[in-house]
């Protein structure tokens, strides 16, 4: 067993985290103050190619491990948590699904334009009435000639508003009654598609989450991803995917949390002191430090199965709860060290208590990793 | 086809250094290793001229074996090749040792157009490597450049010296001496990193140089330590000015002239 990073994974941090400091923060506080989304900042991650972190060479991606892209989410959220929501979106539940089931059409079609970050993806599988039951969608395809006729809606919709191409879980009904739930990749120029208006957000207010209308949209056949009656399956298994990168995102802001905690306490003098010199404060930095020095180990070894092993539903479910859990209870104690100051838009720690909240609820709320791993167990995976 | 070699070195993170206050050292264990600073710039002067003229940019270091991280950052960078001078008796060697190890690699190499280096490295400042280099391979040293053109075998260059700005021409091969503040280093992308690592890196060592006799970092090198001292801690002094605002601005320019700064300028009013 091996706990120290490859020299690339190493590289890959120390070279994100100064693209990072360099070029992200200075927009993190204005795009979450603003709620908009920044191109300008979009051309710079293509030029480190973070939208095709783990794409093959050839479709123009960069082909890194799994550790390398969890390392770079939690690089890239240190700094900007909803530049992280959208890079991570955008690869692991946007352009991941599309290579793993994808034809080669699809993929010559679709993924250069992905990984080039030319255009952004997404996933939408949640809507009005289908939340932590995933199962309960709603959204109608109906097979028709050479197409699928797609009527319904979807709600939160990461990249919703700035996404060319997105990956839609729908039920469909076939000509010769076959029924079932399929993925159909959606383009946004497609007739009858169209776009909600922007939710205003608690946090991640630089990322926009939109609803999606589906009115009479005539999707192809040949942008059915995968078997047609898998799209359950495939939904199931980009979760799995995307939930080490929603834990690298958490573990990224409360890495940010604890790092401001333990300047501000040796400044911050009161009673003549620093305050960190009393343990009321101090022993607050060492839980943080040792919920985040966890958490870290069990996102890296969620990635370390997925490149190694068919099955890593549990560890991801795992990592997932727990980092954005302590990156929750982070953020507060972080704010916490910081008194009145910490309350103020003036520093960063309150964006990073507001922004961390949601990770314990998309791609499946703290009781769905629960009940997941719940069920692992059960079944025998102890 | 411009063939260029950028000499970098690996160097402590002065950014967290800490100095052993007994024997007045930097205190090397646990301190990350990076690239010297003014070496990118070197690196990516290469790099840029790579892209105007075409050619082939490699990197250079002569350093411990844990020097080869260097070079990977490099590779990443964009870097062509790279190249790694590496052997035990290289260690200790002080900048004539080094300058001497270099000029037996570029008289294997013996086809190259420029040399770029930084202007000192963070750990020792001798800044004395590129004009020692100059001297041993006979060819000119361009210092202080920003800016540069290459016409056949001529180069064209710009340099800053002190409040001149110079034109100088030279004649293939040179070794040119870059400072900081006139480029941006680029970012490292994901998947320079990734072919970085796939890369071959080209070894050298004692046994590969012409004459190797003259070479011993340990026994050979001229330069002595006999000390090193931490500075004496200056006092900040603060004082306070009264008056009008006009009266300040006076006083103030007054205070500067004392401490000899020759140039004040206030918004585009040059005094
Ligand atoms: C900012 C943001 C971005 C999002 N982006 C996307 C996106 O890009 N694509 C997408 O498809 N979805 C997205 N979502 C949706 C997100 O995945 C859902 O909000 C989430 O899965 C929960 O669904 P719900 O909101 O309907 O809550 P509900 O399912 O109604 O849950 C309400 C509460 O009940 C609990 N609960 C429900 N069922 C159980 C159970 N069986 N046992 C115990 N407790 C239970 C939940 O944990 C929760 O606390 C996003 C959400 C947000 C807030």
């Amino acid at each position: 067993m091996n706990f120290e990073l490859k020299d690339k994974q190493k590289l890959v941090r120390s070279s994100v985290r100064k693209f990072s400091e360099e070029v992200l923060a200075p927009v993190a506080p204005i795009i979450d103050r603003d709620a908009e989304f920044s191109w300008d900042t979009a051309k710079e991650l293509s030029k480190i190619n973070a939208w095709g972190i783990q794409l093959p060479e050839k479709y123009g991606g960069a082909d890194l491990d799994s550790i390398s892209y969890s390392i770079t989410i939690e690089e890239i959220s240190r700094i900007c948590a909803s530049t992280g929501l959208t890079v991570t979106v955008h690869n692991s539940v946007g352009a991941y699904p599309i290579y793993k089931w994808g034809s080669e059409e699809q993929k010559e079609k679709f993924l250069p334009d992905l990984a080039s970050g030319n255009k952004i993806t997404g996933f939408t599988w949640t809507e009005p009435n289908a939340g932590s039951d995933a199962s309960g969608i709603e959204c109608l395809a109906v097979e028709d000639g050479d197409d699928f006729v797609l009527n319904g809606s979807k709600i939160f919709v990461t990249n919703g508003a700035i996404a060319s191409v997105l990956v839609v879980g729908t039920r469909f009904k076939k000509e010769n009654g076959e029924e079932g739930m399929t993925a159909l990749l959606v383009e946004k120029d497609m007739e009858g598609y169209e776009i909600g208006t922007k939710e205003d957000k608690l946090g991640m207010r630089g990322n926009p989450t939109t609803s999606l209308y589906f009115n009479n949209v005539r999707v192809p056949k040949e942008n059915v991803l995968g078997k047609i009656s898998d799209g359950f399956k495939i939904a199931m298994q980009t979760l799995d995917v995307g939930r080490i990168g929603i834990a690298a995102q958490a573990l990224g802001i409360a890495q940010a949390a604890y790092e401001h905690a333990v300047e501000y306490s040796k400044g911050r003098i009161q009673f003549r002191k620093p305050i960190s010199n009393f343990q009321g404060v101090s022993f607050k930095l060492a839980e943080m430090a040792t919920n985040i020095d966890a958490a870290r180990l069990l996102v890296y070894r969620a990635a370390y199965l997925k490149d190694n092993r068919e099955r890593f539903t549990k560890e991801s479910a795992m990592c997932k709860y727990y980092a954005s859990k302590i990156a929750r209870k982070a953020t507060q104690e972080a704010l916490q060290v910081h008194g009145g100051y910490g309350y103020m838009k003036d520093l960063p720690v309150e964006r990073y208590y507001r922004d961390v909240k949601v990770t314990e609820i998309y791609e499946g709320t703290s009781e769905i990793m629960k009940l997941i791993i719940a069920q692992q167990i059960l079944r025998g995976n102890i | 086809m411009v063939k260029i070699f950028v000499l970098i070195k690996q160097v402590p993170d002065t950014h967290n250094l800490q100095i052993n206050r007994a024997s007045g050292t930097i205190i090397r264990e646990g301190i990350e290793n990076v690239i010297n600073q003014d070496d990118f710039h070197a690196l990516e002067f290469g790099l840029n001229l790579k892209e105007k003229y075409g050619g082939e940019v490699t990197a250079l270091t002569m350093g411990p074996p844990q020097a080869e991280s260097a070079l990977r950052e490099c590779l990443a960078m964009g870097v062509d090749k790279a190249i790694h001078v590496c052997d035990p008796i290289f260690a200790y060697s002080d900048t004539l040792q080094t300058t001497l190890v270099l000029k037996e690699v570029f008289d294997k190499i013996k086809d190259y157009d420029l040399i770029i280096t930084g202007t000192k490295t963070s750990d020792s400042s001798t800044g004395q490597v590129p004009y020692q280099l100059s001297e041993a391979l006979d060819i000119p040293l361009l210092t202080d450049i920003f800016s540069l053109d290459i016409k056949k075998n001529i180069v064209a260059c710009h340099r800053n010296f002190g409040h001149e700005s110079q034109n100088v021409e030279a004649e293939l091969p040179v070794l040119l001496r870059v400072g900081r503040h006139y480029n941006e280093p680029r970012h490292i992308s994901l998947l320079g990193i990734k072919n970085a690592f796939e890369a071959e890196i080209e070894m050298t060592d004692h046994a590969c140089l012409n004459s190797p006799d003259c070479i011993d970092g340990n026994m050979k090198s001229p330069t002595r330590v006999t000390k090193t001292e931490k500075p004496e801690e200056m006092k900040r002094k603060k004082e306070f000015l009264k008056g009008s605002t006009s009266e300040k601005v006076q006083k103030l320019i007054e205070i500067m002239q004392g401490h000899s700064i020759e140039k004040i300028w206030i918004g585009k009013q040059h005094l």
